[in-house]
């Protein structure tokens, strides 16, 4: 495994600008997750470092070496695609075995065989293995291209939101599965996703990406509570922060236009009364959405909690988030 | 009753076909309309095919209508069976199939290939290469004849012209050896746009992740033909040989045109040896059997394709 370096990475495809100047380092072993809405890059920014796409401008070094003339199999680098991209003429062993079976590797065959039981296993499709890869389900197919990739040993496992298309309890075992084989074979990885829990828990570091550009790099602790400004604000977090006028409540710091109220920053019993329009009981919690002064206010509370809609219900902010006209953040 | 303008409505609508013949069965309705059909086919392919059968059991012939007709049991089929000629003819035959088919493949799926590498003005190169193939077969015959002779034709001088051999010195068509060679390379030259399209086709078919996975897999190009692009088109070209190989079969017209089945009868096909038999000669019992035993063997080769191609499909 080694280290993934992007400097100064730009592409363009035509007048579309996909990355932009991006420069950020996935260090060895790390498990880096790529978050950003659809079109900010986070695909092109996986093609790039495998060699599907060149750069127009800007380096990619792995492992120290500057790879950026080097073939997708010179770059030794594994691949999940969105869609499952598996061989349909071939079964899913094969489908396994054919990155191992390559000529440059001369993997013996008793290891390989070895080696696609293992994986089979962990992904749960051993009994599948004689099967053809066109028919197996969404999920299945989805494993195998995982696995496809986890029998390699490559320099770093770049995966494009991989568990999206799985049911949610298949997701949440692979989601830990995933990040056990990534700490046990101390594997470099950067994974994209726009799933919060996938990024909270998984990642040690988090790139929050805008229009192509990286807009900030950080622990997962350090995006979720010290963003830089709203946009990277609104992209962690479930419910998704409030945004408010700052001079709804005293105590906005100078030039501050607009609040952040994540549900950890609002405080109930005390404050400006709102009053309860839904309320969604989701189990462990409830989530409340009030109308505060023509604002939507969405936060959660304790389960056992007796509020009906039509309620009131005052609350007050805790520590909130400022931002000023910009929109970057007011510390 | 009501008197509703609806009402009023449905009763000024003339009454509809289905109701005119209201008693008859869904089912007679459904023969009413499948009938012509059967009847058609029944007339034009399964009746010859029965008289066709019927007749190959006698020894009549069809320029002597009124002489009094004789089954002569399996004797026709024996004759034909041990008739060296009918082999060497057979033997003709399967050169051909084999030639033609080689060389379309490898042409055929070589230039789908450099076709599908998607470069400027390949549209233009698909219609340009596509032409050959829509021309009529009588027509192309006719011009290679010309294209073909010693003194005149083009063919003879690219050859010259390449090889340095003077061009009057060789005759494609009146050679023994060339002759055979002469056939193949006019029906390679008109069908070999079809196997192409069938490839392209075959070819377009494999989505572009396909290859950029093998890519990241590490697989070399010459690993990503044999192992993908081979086994994908490979059903594809099963089916263009399936078509060239029927067609083939029964190759006529272009013979008739260029060689005529001649020198002596080194490019008598089965097809041009059996119009011999039942349009010159007028053996219609004999010939009746020379058709059902090609009829069986095409039959029979084709079915085994089909099961072979099948398996392919399912792999």
């Amino acid at each position: 495994m080694s280290e993934v370096r992007l400097q100064n990475l730009s592409k363009a495809f035509g007048d579309t600008i996909a990355v932009e100047d991006v420069t950020m380092t996935v260090p060895d072993g790390a498990f880096v997750t790529l978050l950003g809405p659809t079109g900010a890059g986070k695909t092109t920014i996986l093609r790039l470092i495998s060699g599907l796409e060149s750069a127009d401008s800007g380096d990619i070094v792995i492992g120290g070496r500057s790879v950026a003339d080097e073939t997708p199999a010179q770059r030794n680098v594994a691949m999940v695609f969105q869609q499952y991209s598996l061989y349909p003429h071939m079964s899913v062993k094969d489908n396994l075995a054919f990155p191992l079976r390559s000529p440059l590797l001369k993997t013996p065959e008793d290891q390989i065989q070895r080696k696609v039981a293992e994986v089979a296993d962990v992904l749960r499709i051993s009994h599948k293995l004689n099967n053809k890869a066109t028919e197996l389900s969404g999920g299945e197919m989805q494993r195998v291209s995982i696995g496809r990739a986890l029998v390699r040993n490559p320099n770093i496992y770049l995966m494009d939101e991989p568990l999206s298309s799985l049911d949610a309890k298949l997701r949440s075992d692979l989601r830990i599965e995933l990040k056990r084989i990534q700490e046990s074979l101390g594997a470099t990885l950067l994974y994209v996703t726009h799933d919060q829990i996938e990024a909270m828990t998984m990642s040690t570091h988090v790139g929050v990406l805008d229009n192509g550009r990286m807009v900030q790099f950080g622990s997962p602790r350090e995006i979720y509570e010290d963003p830089i400004n709203l946009y990277v604000a609104g992209r962690l977090g479930q419910p998704r922060i409030n945004i408010l006028p700052a001079d709804m409540f005293a105590g906005s710091p100078d030039g501050a236009r607009q609040m952040g109220l994540r549900p950890e920053h609002i405080q109930q019993g005390e404050g400006k009364p709102t009053t309860v329009k839904r309320v969604e009981h989701l189990g462990d919690q409830i989530r409340l959405h009030l109308k505060l002064e023509g604002h939507d206010v969405v936060t959660l509370t304790h389960p056992n909690s007796e509020l009906e809609a039509g309620d009131t219900v005052a609350i007050q902010p805790r520590n909130p988030l400022y931002f000023d006209a910009s929109g970057a953040r007011i510390i | 009753m009501s008197d509703t303008p609806f009402d009023r409505a449905a009763k000024a609508t003339p009454p509809t076909v289905a109701s005119k013949i209201r008693g008859l069965s869904d089912r007679a309705i459904a023969w009413i309309f499948v009938l012509p059909t059967i009847f058609l086919l029944l007339a034009v392919n399964i009746f010859p095919l029965i008289w066709t059968i019927n007749l190959s059991f006698t020894n009549f012939r069809a320029n002597r209508p009124n002489r009094e007709v004789e089954y002569i049991g399996f004797r026709n089929y024996e004759r034909i069976l041990t008739d060296s000629d009918i082999w060497l003819t057979m033997q003709a035959t399967a050169h051909f199939l084999f030639w033609t088919i080689f060389f379309q493949v490898l042409i055929g799926f070589t230039l789908a290939w450099l076709i599908n590498r998607k470069f400027r003005g390949n549209d233009l190169w698909t219609t340009l290469i596509v032409l050959p193939m829509m021309l009529s077969p009588a027509v192309v015959g006719n011009f290679w004849t010309f294209l073909y002779q010693p003194q005149i034709g083009l063919f003879n001088y690219g050859i010259s012209f390449l090889t340095g051999v003077d061009p009057s010195s060789f005759q494609m068509i009146g050679d023994v050896t060339l002759a055979p060679w002469s056939i193949v390379i006019v029906d390679t030259w008109m069908w070999t746009p079809f196997v192409m399209l069938i490839c392209l086709a075959g070819l377009r078919s494999i989505p572009d992740y396909i290859y950029e996975a093998a890519e990241i897999d590490r697989a070399s190009q010459w690993r990503q033909f044999w192992t993908i692009t081979i086994p994908m088109v490979l059903p594809f070209l099963m089916l263009a040989v399936l078509f060239r190989g029927i067609e083939n079969f029964k190759m006529f017209d272009l013979v008739v045109q260029l060689t005529g089945g001649g020198p002596g009868s080194i490019t008598e096909l089965t097809s041009i040896n059996l119009k011999r038999e039942a349009f010159e000669k007028w053996r219609t019992g004999y010939a009746s059997a020379y058709a059902i035993i090609l009829f069986v063997t095409v039959f029979g080769l084709a079915s085994i394709y089909v099961k072979a191609l099948n398996k392919v499909k399912e792999r």
